[in-house]
C-alpha cells in the first residue's frame, strides 16, 4: 500500500518512541536486577567514619558544622539522640538552627551549659555572639587546632579495636563504655518491650549465605521506637522486602550500616563466612 | 507499534521507577514539640497574594474537643481536603465559625478571620494565619501555655489525658448554634486487640477514652469500616501510612515511637 | 457569538449577585437568634442521635438512615459554603447510622 508522506513520517516517529522506550526499559531492568547484587563501596579512614556535615545555614553561621559520631556514640546510645532528642539519619534533614538550640532542643537538649554529664557541665552551643565566642569552633570546626577538645586516636586508643575501627560491642560488654540512655526531663521510662528471639533473613541471591538477626543486640542501643516503625514499618517477618541497593543507599538497614553503625564492605558481620564467590 | 501496546510498557516503566525512587525506610526528624500537630494550608492562599495558613493543633486542642472541629464544624482530617475559602470564613463557616470578631475565648473575643471589609491596614491580622514563612509572634508561646501541664514523650511532649484530669484545660465540647445537642454517650468497655507479632504486648483500646473526644462519627465508618469486631486486620504499614489508627496518631495526637501507650497490656 | 457587550453584561450581574449572596448568609442560621429554617431543624433533629447509636433498635437506625436520605437534596440545594459544610456533616451523620445499623444485621444473623 502506498503511503504519503505524513503516514510515513508518523510511522518513522512511531518506530523512533517505541525504540527509545525500549532502551530505557531495558537499562531500568537491567538495573533492578543489578540493585540485587549491589555491593557497597569501601568506607573512608576510621578517625572520619561517622561524621556528618552540616550546612542548612552555612551562609549565617560561623562555617558548617562536622559531626564525628565516635564522641557521641561513646557516651550515649542511638535511642537517645534519635528518639528522646529526635535527630533524623539524613545529613541536614533535622532542621538544626541555632535558635532551636538554644530553645533547648537538637543539640541544645544537652549542650545548654548546665546539663551534668560525667561529672561537668556541657559547654553551651550557640550561646552567644559568633564574633566573639571561641565555643563555636568546638563544633564550627574541623581539627583539634581550630577548637576540638577529643581526638580520634587518642580517645579510641585504650577501646577495643576491631578489623575496621572500633569495637563498640566489645567497649560496652568489657565496661569500659557505659552510653546514657536516660536524660532527665527528656526521656521517659517506660515498659519493657520483650526482645523477639534471634531469626534468619534469606539474602536476595542464593549464593550469599542468610543473615542470623538478632533484635537484642540492636535493642539495647536502639530501643523499639528508632527502627519501628519508620525504617522497618513491618510486623510481620517476610512482608517487607529489600536488597542491598537499599542499604547502600541509606534505607533499611542501610539507615544505620554503611554511613555510622558499621560499613557495608565487610560482608561477614552479617551474612556469616561471606558471599561464596569471594571465598577464592 | 501503535499507542495501545505502549501504554501497557509505560506502566511498566512507571512501576519500576517507583521501586527505585521509594523513600520509605530511613528515618526522619521528630518535628519539635510546638511543630507537632502543624498543618500549612495553601489551597487559594497564594492566589490571593497571601502566606500560606499555618495552623498548629496544640493551641486549638487544648480549648475544643476533635469533634467539634472535625465533625460540627466540618473540617476534613486531610490537609487541603475541607477547601476552606476566605468567603466561607466571612460567612460564619469553617474558621469563621469562631473567629468572628465575637466569639469569646479566655475572657476576650476571637479575631476576625477573612473579613471581607479587610483593608491593607489589616494584613498584620490576615498574617495570624497567614504566616507561613514570616516570623510572626504568635498570641500564646508554647512553652509558657505547656510549662504547668503534665509531660509525655513525643508528639507535643505533653500528655493530653493528663491535662484534662487535672482540670487543667477544659476542651469544649459543644458550640451553641453549631454543635447538635447530644445525650451523653452509652458506656463502652475496654476492648484487647491482638498484635499479629507473637511477644509484642497486646493492644488495649478504651472506646470511651476515644470518644471523650471524637464521638462516633469521627472514626466510624470513614476511619474504621470493618463492622464486626477483627474482621479487618489492620498493620503497622497501613497505620503508619495514616490509615485506620494512623489517621490521628502519625501528625496530631500521640505518634507511633511511643509503641507502649497502645501495647500496653502487661504480657 | 460572545460579544463584549454580552460578557460586560454577565459580569455586571455576577458582580452584583455575590454581595446581595453575602448580605443574606453573613452569619450562620442559629436556632436562638433567626428563625431556623426546616430542613436545618430536620438536620439537628435527625443528627442529635449519633450517641445513642450503639443502642437504638434496627427499625430506627432505618429510618434515621431514610430520614437523612431525605435531606440530602434539600441540602444540594443550598449556597457553596453551607451545601459544603452541611453536606459533610450529614456525610458523617448518616454513615454512622448506616455503619451501625450493618453491624447489628450483622450480629443477628
Amino acid at each position: 500500500m502506498r503511503m504519503c508522506s505524513s503516514q510515513k513520517r508518523t510511522k518513522r516517529n512511531e518506530r523512533s518512541i517505541f525504540l527509545i522506550v525500549l532502551a530505557f526499559a531495558v537499562l531500568l531492568l537491567g538495573s533492578y536486577a543489578s540493585a540485587q547484587i549491589y555491593l557497597p563501596k569501601a568506607p573512608p579512614e576510621p578517625s572520619a567514619y561517622g561524621r556528618v556535615i552540616l550546612q542548612s545555614h552555612v551562609a549565617t553561621s560561623p562555617g558548617p558544622v562536622v559531626f564525628d559520631h565516635w564522641l557521641h556514640r561513646s557516651k550515649f546510645t542511638c535511642r537517645l539522640c534519635h528518639v528522646d532528642v529526635g535527630f533524623a539519619m539524613k545529613a541536614n534533614a533535622t532542621g538544626i538552627s541555632a535558635s532551636t538550640n538554644r530553645e533547648g532542643f537538637h543539640c541544645g537538649a544537652c549542650h545548654d551549659g548546665k546539663r551534668v554529664i560525667e561529672g561537668r557541665a556541657v559547654f553551651a552551643s550557640c550561646s552567644g555572639d559568633a564574633a566573639s565566642n571561641k565555643q563555636c569552633a568546638r563544633c564550627h570546626s574541623t581539627d583539634k587546632k581550630s577548637g576540638r577538645k577529643y581526638e580520634y586516636n587518642a580517645f579510641t586508643a585504650k577501646l577495643p579495636a576491631a578489623d575496621y575501627g572500633v569495637n563498640w560491642e566489645a567497649a560496652e560488654k568489657s565496661g569500659v563504655i557505659r552510653p546514657v540512655d536516660f536524660l532527665d526531663g527528656l526521656s521517659v521510662k517506660k515498659a519493657r518491650i520483650q526482645n523477639r528471639e534471634d531469626f534468619s533473613i534469606k539474602a536476595a541471591v542464593s549464593w550469599v549465605k542468610p543473615i542470623t538477626f538478632s533484635h537484642e543486640k540492636h535493642s539495647i542501643w536502639n530501643g523499639c521506637e528508632l527502627c519501628h516503625p519508620e525504617i522497618f514499618p513491618t510486623a510481620k517477618k517476610g512482608e517487607l522486602s529489600f536488597s542491598m541497593y537499599s542499604n547502600v543507599h541509606g534505607r533499611r538497614c542501610g539507615a544505620c550500616h554503611g554511613k555510622v553503625a558499621s560499613p557495608l564492605n565487610n560482608c561477614q558481620k552479617c551474612h556469616p563466612r561471606g558471599p561464596e564467590w569471594a571465598e577464592n | 507499534m501503535n499507542g495501545r501496546r505502549l501504554v501497557p510498557l509505560v506502566f511498566i516503566l512507571l512501576f519500576f521507577c517507583c521501586q527505585t525512587l521509594s523513600q520509605t525506610g530511613t528515618k526522619k526528624a521528630r518535628p519539635l514539640p510546638y511543630e507537632y500537630g502543624r498543618v500549612v494550608i495553601n489551597n487559594f492562599s497564594n492566589k490571593a497574594d497571601l502566606a500560606p495558613v499555618v495552623f498548629e493543633h496544640w493551641l486549638h486542642r487544648s480549648k475544643y474537643t476533635c469533634r467539634v472541629c472535625h465533625v460540627d464544624i466540618g473540617f476534613a482530617m486531610k490537609t487541603g481536603a475541607t477547601g476552606i475559602n476566605a468567603a466561607d470564613n466571612a460567612r460564619g463557616y469553617y474558621c469563621g465559625t469562631c473567629h468572628n470578631g465575637k466569639m469569646v475565648s479566655d475572657g476576650k473575643p476571637i479575631f476576625e478571620a477573612c473579613s471581607r471589609k479587610a483593608t491593607f491596614d489589616d494584613r498584620k491580622r490576615c498574617e495570624r494565619c497567614h504566616s507561613y514563612g514570616k516570623k510572626v509572634a504568635g498570641e500564646y508561646d508554647f512553652f509558657r501555655f505547656s510549662a504547668p501541664l503534665p509531660k509525655e514523650r513525643f508528639g507535643n511532649g505533653l500528655d493530653w489525658e493528663k491535662s484534662e484530669e487535672l482540670g487543667l484545660i477544659h476542651p469544649v465540647a459543644f458550640l451553641e448554634g453549631v454543635s447538635v445537642q447530644r445525650k451523653s454517650l452509652s458506656a463502652q468497655k475496654d476492648f484487647a486487640l491482638d498484635p499479629k507479632l507473637e511477644g509484642m504486648p497486646e493492644i488495649i483500646f478504651s472506646h470511651k477514652k476515644h470518644t471523650v473526644w471524637n464521638g462516633c462519627e469521627l472514626c466510624h465508618p470513614e476511619i474504621f469500616m470493618g463492622v464486626k469486631k477483627g474482621s479487618r486486620k489492620y498493620t503497622m504499614v497501613d497505620i503508619s501510612e495514616g490509615r485506620s489508627c494512623g489517621a490521628c496518631h502519625t501528625t496530631v495526637a500521640f505518634p507511633l515511637t511511643d509503641c507502649q501507650r497502645c501495647h500496653s497490656k502487661p504480657v | 457569538m460572545l460579544k463584549r457587550e454580552n460578557i460586560a453584561v454577565v459580569l455586571v450581574l455576577v458582580g452584583l449577585a455575590v454581595p446581595c449572596n453575602m448580605r443574606a448568609a453573613s452569619s450562620p442560621p442559629s436556632s436562638t437568634t433567626e428563625a431556623v429554617e426546616g430542613w436545618q431543624k430536620e438536620f439537628e433533629d435527625v443528627c442529635s442521635k449519633t450517641q445513642d447509636a450503639m443502642i437504638l433498635s434496627i427499625d430506627e437506625l432505618t429510618a434515621l438512615v431514610q430520614k437523612c436520605d431525605t435531606l440530602m437534596p434539600q441540602i444540594e440545594k443550598l449556597d457553596e459554603t453551607r451545601k459544603k459544610v452541611y453536606m459533610g456533616r450529614l456525610r458523617m451523620c448518616r454513615g454512622l447510622y448506616a455503619y451501625v445499623l450493618e453491624s447489628k444485621k450483622n450480629e443477628k444473623k
